[in-house]
């Protein structure tokens, strides 16, 4: 994107690199030949004054709460409220869950996120012989209402915000936490929180898929429509960039191919007759944040902006609530080592800084020992306050979007906009992602920057402390906390009970009812599934139906 | 060998897996292997599959198979997937398996991944013998799969009783683009992916440029076949036309069979050597004093060639007398 | 005649496939003919394909913690069909100290996250030529 620097100064900094610069650098070179982002795009000596940005201020920046929402989507940002300090969570059984959840409740984080294991994500029951070895392991292991209820007790439903981790069976995981909820005396209209419910990216860089992306973008529009009528606080969808980023993508990747995946989840919405500014306002977003600090503020200001200038000009929408876009940030666990864990610390504040600046809406912190296992309470501990010192120490949130005006900040800005763009530009002409990714082109693009980027650490053109350059020989001793084998013993046990004493009639019926609705296009399946969470009918069961009526996706990319 | 051999009779996938690299590492050993071969059982169906990267081969195959693991459950199936090598460092990532994995499970279908090895034609050299391994392993049908670039595709049908071409509407398969020796060699035509958009057309113009091809040797037509593994549609229309065209062959597969090996046996000699004749013109000196020669006027390209033939056959047999070639024997392991 | 043939595979229900395909990448770039099985593999579905590829190496790649059991099983399955001259390394999120149990079950090495290209390099050649000096036909 040219900017416009006014002439007078174009001259003084060419006067500057040919005078001042070159003397400088004849006696000290500089460090490398080429400066460039971790994304690989390159960064110059110096930046100038743009005057567009003053003469066009209101087009290309804005301000807060107004479209192009670049500096913020709330006028008063954190001066009004702070982000949402949200740890992600859950391992397992659902009692030791509830026992973390209540513990970092008092500790004062604000919000609950909910980690489920493999097998529950993927629709697989505990007993299911595909999971050998993953019941509870990367989060909570969930069979039936019975878990979730084990899971929320003692925990109002109405006065706590869960973010759930589910992708394919979001629907599952919602209709059994209204159902909880609906136990516990609380209406579904009652209830904020959010599931992920992002099943395009699976396809792409996290692998927990079930069905094929038609179907499963139906099941998405049944939520869409369910919530808008029947849980109308809850946020239905968080687009994610994290994991795309976390594959390996580069930033402007992480961006371009999110809102990609956003526009099918609109366009699949809007076709099955929802009217944009009826769901637009509840779509969130997810994305990661890396340690090269500029990159990232600048990454989450050309989302914003570029979002805005999709949902009015693309999708015509009058709600500006429809235009905000707003998100989640987890720091990047890629990005952490298992060589001296404790410099993650540091890693996870820088990034957690450049969530701050780049104005999100909440937040996760990783813990130090994220390279190697589930974090133990100690180090959930520290990631939890470096936000608090960052919220009430560092001053940043003092005043909206402080790094506006940057030169460096605004540029970057425009690059990776203006590069997002031409990838959105790209997957419109190949038909939409569907049709990009059934091509293997997003998962071309992902392996490419990531091999680019492993090559670049390998070949010492990018440090990575204590990895490549000031690395020690000392292995730090930590307490890693383990998930025990006979969990899955435990979970099969309770799974056995539940089938046991349910009304086995009753969750047939639901089931039938359920496998009705699937196989006719025009019914939401939402409703079904709840009757089917209540009888308890279980995880593997209900998803079982919905693989039978949907078919199983099978990857067809390879490399 | 001999103990792979009678293992792979008795039915052991280990030894005939092994059996199968002895003869990718070393295809000297297929001349004799294909001689020996001859009371072998064989294979009753050789099937190329051939296409451009990214129309669905594997997934057409991996349909197919589920097809005859259905209509023929006591059929043992193959398939070996051809993959190219990296020119410049000669590893290769082969990807393939990764479509087919549904049948990995299955004791009645082998799956096996070749890097062509830089081999000119883009076939490994020898697929004809491991082609006879599989059938001494019991394998009544053989898929052969390869992408499309280079010769490849008239490889393929020169090794398959039938070939399969797979096109796909959206994937630059416009007739133009298909090389004139693809047209001539496939039997069947499969469009796949052919829910999509263009499929009708590509179809259209498919049919308008075969008219005027001739038909293969054994003057059966081509025929165009629609699919979409996607879907799982119109696989079993494509083992029907399949099995109708290799019933018809039947009588004329042992010709083709042996024809075939006649050709690579003549191959392979052509490749061994071009392998010996590269030895002597790779040692110090020899090709500058060529050129030189041939600079000077003092003698002619006809002249040189014999020489260079002669030092090549005399280098094999360890004659140190010849002017041309420099003292060092040739290397003994050049042609394996 | 190729360096080696390698199955890269990703066995259990982790989806996270980064690890494992730069290592492919890493391998073919050194030589190396990589067969990549794709995600969610049950350890049979990775024995049945290393042997008929006839592979030499198998490198399971695991981020899910399921390390412990599911490499075991992959360990077994290849001594049952007769096939432990294949040998097994590792890779994914492997907490150092599960390290020196998972090379007592047979796997011959296990790379945890950042550990350098080279050092993969040089371990899997080591391991090829190892096995080579022990006199396998």
């Amino acid at each position: 994107m040219k900017n416009m620097i006014p002439e007078d100064i174009k001259k003084a900094a060419e006067n500057w690199e040919q005078k001042t610069v070159k003397k400088t650098i004849g006696k000290f070179p500089e460090r490398s030949a080429e400066f460039q982002t971790v994304s690989g795009a390159p960064v110059d000596r110096l930046y100038l004054p743009d005057s567009s940005l003053c003469d066009q201020y209101s087009q290309t920046l804005g301000f807060p709460g107004q479209y192009p929402f670049a500096r913020g989507v709330q006028p008063t940002m954190y001066r009004g409220r702070l982000w949402t300090m949200r740890q992600y969570a859950g391992f397992s059984t659902a009692e030791e869950s509830n026992r973390r959840y209540r513990y970092l409740l008092e500790q004062g984080s604000t919000g609950l996120s909910v980690a489920f294991d493999l097998p529950t994500q993927i629709g697989l029951d505990s007993d299911n012989e595909m999971c050998l070895g993953e019941v509870g392991k990367v989060g909570v292991a969930i069979d039936t209402l019975a878990d979730m209820e084990a899971l929320f007790e003692g925990i109002p439903l109405d006065k706590v915000s869960t973010s759930m981790t589910i992708n394919a069976p979001a629907s599952v995981l919602l209709a059994m936490y209204v159902a909880v909820a609906q136990k516990q005396g609380i209406s579904a209209d009652k209830l904020t929180g959010t599931i992920q419910n992002d099943v395009l990216k699976e396809y792409v860089a996290r692998g927990t898929y079930i069905f094929p992306p038609e179907p499963s973008l139906r099941i998405v529009a049944n939520i869409f429509q369910y919530c808008s009528r029947e849980v109308p606080k809850w946020n239905t969808i968080s687009i994610s960039g994290y994991h795309i980023r976390e594959a390996g993508s580069t930033a402007a990747q992480e961006v371009g191919f999110t809102l990609a995946d956003a526009i099918c989840y609109i366009e699949t919405a809007m076709r099955a007759g929802l009217s944009v500014d009826d769901f637009a306002p509840r779509l969130t977003f997810f994305f990661a944040a890396h340690t090269d600090l500029f990159e990232e503020v600048a990454k989450f200001r050309a989302a914003r902006r570029l979002y805005a200038s999709i949902m009015r000009d693309r999708f015509k929408t009058q709600d500006p609530r429809s235009m905000m876009l707003r998100f989640h940030t987890q720091t990047g666990g890629v990005t952490l080592t298992a060589q001296q864990p404790d410099n993650n610390i540091v890693r996870v504040t820088l990034q957690a800084l450049a969530a701050v600046l780049g104005g999100t809406q909440s937040l996760h912190t990783n813990s130090r020992d994220e390279a190697l296992a589930l974090p133990t309470e100690e180090s959930v501990t520290i990631a939890l306050r470096t936000q608090q010192v960052i919220a009430h120490e560092s001053g940043v949130t003092s005043t909206v979007d402080p790094l506006g005006g940057s030169f460096f900040l605004e540029e970057l800005t425009n690059c990776i906009e203006e590069e997002a763009k031409r990838y959105i530009r790209e997957i419109d002409q190949m038909g939409g992602v569907v049709r990009a990714i059934e091509s293997g082109y997003i998962q071309r693009e992902i392996e490419q920057s990531a091999y680019a980027y492993g090559r670049s650490v390998e070949d010492r053109r990018r440090i990575v402390v204590g990895v490549n350059e000031f690395t020690s020989n000392k292995r730090t001793e930590f307490e890693l906390f383990e998930v025990p084998e006979e969990v899955r013993n435990r979970q099969v046990e309770k799974l056995n009970q539940v089938r046991a004493s349910r009304d086995g009639a009753q969750v047939g019926q639901a089931l039938d009812a359920l496998r009705a609705a699937a196989s006719d296009p025009k019914a939401n399946v939402m409703p079904p599934i709840l009757d089917a969470v209540h009888a308890y009918a279980s995880v593997g069961e209900i998803c079982g139906v919905l693989r039978s009526a949907f078919g199983e996706y099978e990857d067809s990319y390879s490399m | 060998m001999q103990e792979l051999v009678d293992e792979t009779r008795a039915g052991s996938v280990r030894a005939a897996s092994r059996l199968i690299t002895l003869l990718e590492d070393n295809p000297s050993l297929v001349p004799q292997l294909l001689l020996r071969a001859r009371d072998w059982p064989q294979v009753e169906l050789i099937l190329g599959i051939t296409g451009a990267p990214g129309v669905g081969k594997s997934s057409v195959v991996d349909r197919l198979i589920a097809e005859w693991r259905v209509v023929r459950p006591d059929w043992r199936l193959a398939v070996v997937a051809v993959d190219p090598s990296s020119v410049f460092t000669g590893g290769a990532v082969l990807g393939d398996r990764v479509r087919m994995m549904a049948h990995a499970n299955d004791p009645q279908v082998f799956i096996r991944s070749l890097a062509n090895r830089g081999h000119l034609g883009g076939l490994t050299l020898g697929i004809r013998g491991i082609i006879r391994v599989l059938g001494l392993l019991g394998c009544r049908l053989v898929f052969l799969e390869t992408v499309g670039v280079g010769q490849s595709e008239v490889e393929v049908s020169s090794v398959s009783d039938i070939t399969a071409v797979l096109l796909a509407p959206g994937h630059g398969d416009s007739i133009q683009m298909i090389k004139a020796g693809v047209l001539e060699t496939g039997d069947i035509f499969v469009i796949n992916k052919s829910d999509r958009e263009g499929a009708e057309r590509l179809s259209a113009e498919l049919r308008g440029t075969l008219k005027f091809t001739t038909a293969r040797v054994h003057g059966l037509p081509p025929e165009i076949v629609k699919v979409s593994a996607a879907r799982n549609t119109g696989l079993s229309a494509l083992r029907e036309a399949i099995e109708a065209r290799a019933e018809k062959l039947a009588s004329n597969r042992a010709t083709m069979r042996s024809s075939g090996e006649r050709q690579e046996v003549r191959e392979f000699l052509l490749e061994a050597s071009r392998h010996r004749i590269s030895a002597v013109l790779e040692k110090p000196g020899v090709l500058e004093k060529l050129v030189e020669r041939l600079a000077r006027g003092d003698a002619d390209l006809a002249t040189v060639t014999s020489e260079l033939l002669s030092s090549a056959g005399r280098a094999y047999c360890g004659d140190r007398t010849d002017p041309t070639a420099p003292s060092d024997p040739t290397d003994e392991k050049h042609d394996s | 005649m190729g360096r080696g043939r390698i199955l890269i595979a990703k066995p259990g229900l982790d989806g996270h496939d980064r690890g494992a395909k730069y290592v492919a990448h890493l391998l073919r770039d050194a030589g190396y003919e990589v067969i990549y099985t794709g995600i969610r593999r049950s350890p049979e579905q990775i024995v049945n394909s290393a042997i008929q590829e006839d592979v030499r190496l198998i490198g399971l790649s695991l981020l899910s913690g399921a390390h412990n059991v599911l490499f075991r099983r992959v360990v077994d399955l290849l001594r049952e069909k007769g096939a432990e001259d294949i040998m097994v390394f590792g890779g994914g999120t492997i907490p150092p100290k599960d390290v020196p149990g998972l090379e007592a079950m047979g796997i011959r090495a296990v790379f945890t996250p950042g550990t350098p290209a080279e050092v993969i390099l040089s371990t899997v050649s080591k391991l090829l030529g190892e096995n080579r000096s022990a006199g396998a036909s």
